[in-house]
């Protein structure tokens, strides 16, 4: 698996400790937006949809900070907008690596050979790039031509330069099993750490609303995408989850395993969907209606959402809840069987 | 009891992407964007999205849907290029860089003046432009204590420099002496740090200059004797000025990295005379000349005092001129742009 030692063990002890202290509702990872303007406009976004004046807006390095002391996930993921236009990322990225923050920034990398002076290499960082599939579905994902190669030379650059690299792809309709299966062999030749996937959500205000899978196709994408892996192939991601994907295990979605902070404050209910704003995290926990999220509340904006933000965590949990599924787990790790 | 038909133009002011006019019972406007709502209110960014405002409910007579809907806007610009790409040397920025202006704010007219030189433009109406080694700049006085926030407002900036003259409360400072901020504290001990990627910027191109690194304490009257500079630098700061504090405030809330460059007038040992005490409004030679010249008669020892103030004001002027000439252009290189 491409998740790090030191990774695991920190969010193993992080949960381990919330089992403990009797805690119900615990984030695993905080989805850090510190801007929403984008250099691209990708056909399956609804993120970037402002008006100009709140895309140049920009949290500051303190908000971004207190926002991850307030919530304490183990792991912050710098999504948005694209993160390397923030006049500050670096001072961001880098106050929370000093607190021991395991920072995935996620970028599409078109700045990111640029930026790489500013950034310093460590285990606590590492770039996540944004990778829709092979050349032609990717520059078609992102709509602009040459970003597929833009990205693998900035992957080049910084793994040259010592820096942890992983990808993180969004599958839509439409895509083709065989090609995906020799992208992850690409990515892995490439010498990426560990890869990161996941069927892409529907936002109402993304421009292209054809393209989304529904859940059923999800499964039988995942399955025959996934199925007898590689044993080259690394994901950055739990087992469990990416058997959820095939179709293998049914799992519910934990919506406050990776709270959002972004301009507007603390994103109800998750990730996905923005049902409203909470001025703190606790305000976040103690205040949102979980029961009308996930599938079994019949909200009909849960009913197809396989996306990683909701049930990733829901995959981490069952680790823990079992012998049998902490079992399954290392199996998994250990054989790269799905 | 809210009006049902209010009700429901609120849920479409909450999904709205653009701007609406809130028209209030009092007859008054507000245009802003509706980012949250609550059973009494809705919570609005004003139309420069820099101030939140809470409005109730009961105050609002109707909602007009005025302005762009970006949603809306994204969807037919998708609709419209439906299968073609963005070409390959479309600006890996998006059109969201390069024309934003390095900010360097002053109090005083001199300070501004001082900017002008070091940047080779001419200072008009209270402001600079300039363009050194392909980037922006732009100097702003603003005058002592405020006017910050409204200037970083003004000229949307990608970083913001505090600059100008300032009292050393260190023994080892004396007239001249540059000072290159590490933070800043104001009077009640909350502290700001200064972005360090843009600090190491600034600290390589002063190299050889011979500069301090420290902190600032911020004051709002100046600390005139070296009774009340001993009691500023109980914590270790390195000078005192009345600017930097507004400033760093200011560029935090934009999200922006700041740095403060400031020059030693008045070491810790020495006292000011009392009409340099004043913090007159952008210290206007109409102000100062006759305050000085009438200071200057009560005696020899006043005119000693004069003429030493003018040479370590000289010698200030001199060491931030040279210091501002060496950082433009890595200021103007610097990666860490939005």
């Amino acid at each position: 698996m491409g998740i790090p030692v030191a990774q695991m063990a920190a969010v193993t002890k992080y949960v381990l400790k919330q089992r403990l202290i009797g805690r119900e509702r615990y984030p695993l990872v905080l989805m850090l937006e510190p801007l929403f303007r984008c250099n691209l406009a990708c056909t399956g976004c609804g993120k970037i949809q402002y008006p100009v004046s709140l895309l140049k807006k920009n949290l500051s390095v303190e908000d971004c900070l207190r926002a991850s002391d307030e919530c304490g996930a183990p792991v912050v993921s710098i999504a948005g907008g694209e993160p390397l236009l923030h006049p500050q990322i670096t001072d961001i990225a880098h106050g929370l690596v000093s607190r021991g923050r395991f920072v995935y920034l996620c970028t599409n990398a078109l700045l990111l050979e640029r930026k790489l002076d500013s950034f310093q290499p460590s285990k606590y960082l590492s770039f996540s790039v944004h990778m829709d599939g092979p050349r032609a579905e990717h520059d078609l994902s992102v709509c602009r031509e040459g970003v597929y190669d833009e990205a693998v030379k900035a992957i080049r650059a910084a793994l040259a330069r010592g820096f942890r690299v992983t990808t993180n792809t969004t599958l839509f309709e439409g895509v083709d099993p065989e090609r995906m299966r020799r992208f992850f062999d690409d990515m892995m030749e490439l010498g990426v750490e560990g890869m990161m996937v996941s069927p892409g959500y529907s936002y109402e205000k993304a421009p292209d609303q054809e393209h989304f899978l529904r859940r059923e196709r999800s499964h039988r994408l995942f399955a025959r995408m996934l199925g007898e892996p590689k044993r080259t192939w690394r994901f950055n991601q739990s087992p469990l989850f990416l058997q959820f994907l095939m179709g293998k295990r049914d799992f519910e979605c934990t919506p406050w395993g990776n709270p959002t902070y972004n301009i507007f404050g603390w994103q109800r209910p998750c990730y996905l969907l923005q049902d409203g704003y909470a001025k703190t995290f606790r305000e976040l926990m103690e205040d949102t209606d979980w029961s009308r999220y996930g599938r079994k509340s019949g909200n009909p904006r849960c009913q197809d959402c396989m996306v990683h933000c909701g049930f990733e965590p829901t995959a981490v949990r069952a680790a823990f809840d079992s012998p049998r599924a902490m079992g399954a787990t290392f199996a998994a790790m250990v054989t790269g069987r799905l | 009891m809210t009006d049902p038909r209010l009700a429901e133009l609120v849920e479409q002011a909450f999904d709205y992407r653009g701007y609406v006019t809130l028209r209030r019972t009092d007859g008054s406007a507000l245009v802003g964007f509706v980012y949250d709502r609550g059973p009494s209110h809705v919570e609005v960014f004003d139309e420069a999205a820099t101030t939140r405002i809470r409005v109730a409910l009961a105050d609002i007579a109707g909602i007009e849907f005025s302005g762009e809907d970006a949603a809306r806007k994204s969807q037919d610009i998708w609709e419209r290029r439906k299968g073609t790409l963005e070409p390959r040397d479309t600006p890996a920025s998006g059109g969201w860089e390069q024309t934003r202006p390095v900010l360097l704010v002053t109090a005083l007219d001199r300070e501004l003046r001082i900017v002008a030189r070091a940047l080779g433009a001419s200072a008009r109406e209270g402001g600079v432009r300039a363009r050194v080694a392909g980037g922006d700049f732009v100097g702003a006085c603003v005058g002592i204590g405020g006017g910050a926030r409204s200037a970083v407002e003004r000229h949307e900036p990608r970083a913001v420099v505090s600059f100008g003259f300032a009292g050393g409360l260190d023994a080892r400072l004396r007239p001249g002496d540059l000072v290159l901020s590490t933070g800043v504290q104001d009077e009640g001990g909350q502290r700001i740090t200064a972005a360090q990627p843009l600090r190491a910027t600034a600290a390589a191109a002063l190299r050889g200059l011979g500069f301090f690194e420290g902190e600032i304490v911020c004051t709002t009257a100046v600390a005139a004797t070296p009774d009340a500079k001993r009691t500023l630098a109980k914590d270790g700061a390195l000078a005192v000025d009345m600017e930097t504090e507004p400033v760093a405030r200011a560029a935090g809330e934009a999200g922006l990295p700041w740095l403060a460059l400031r020059a030693i007038v008045d070491a810790a040992d020495s006292t000011l005379p009392p009409f340099a005490r004043e913090a007159g409004n952008r210290g206007h030679l109409t102000h100062f000349v006759p305050a000085a010249l009438k200071y200057a008669a009560s005696g020899p020892r006043a005119v000693a005092d004069l003429i030493r103030l003018a040479r370590d004001a000289r010698r200030a002027g001199a060491a931030l001129e040279e210091a501002l000439r060496r950082v433009a252009p890595a200021l103007a290189a610097w990666g860490g742009s939005a």
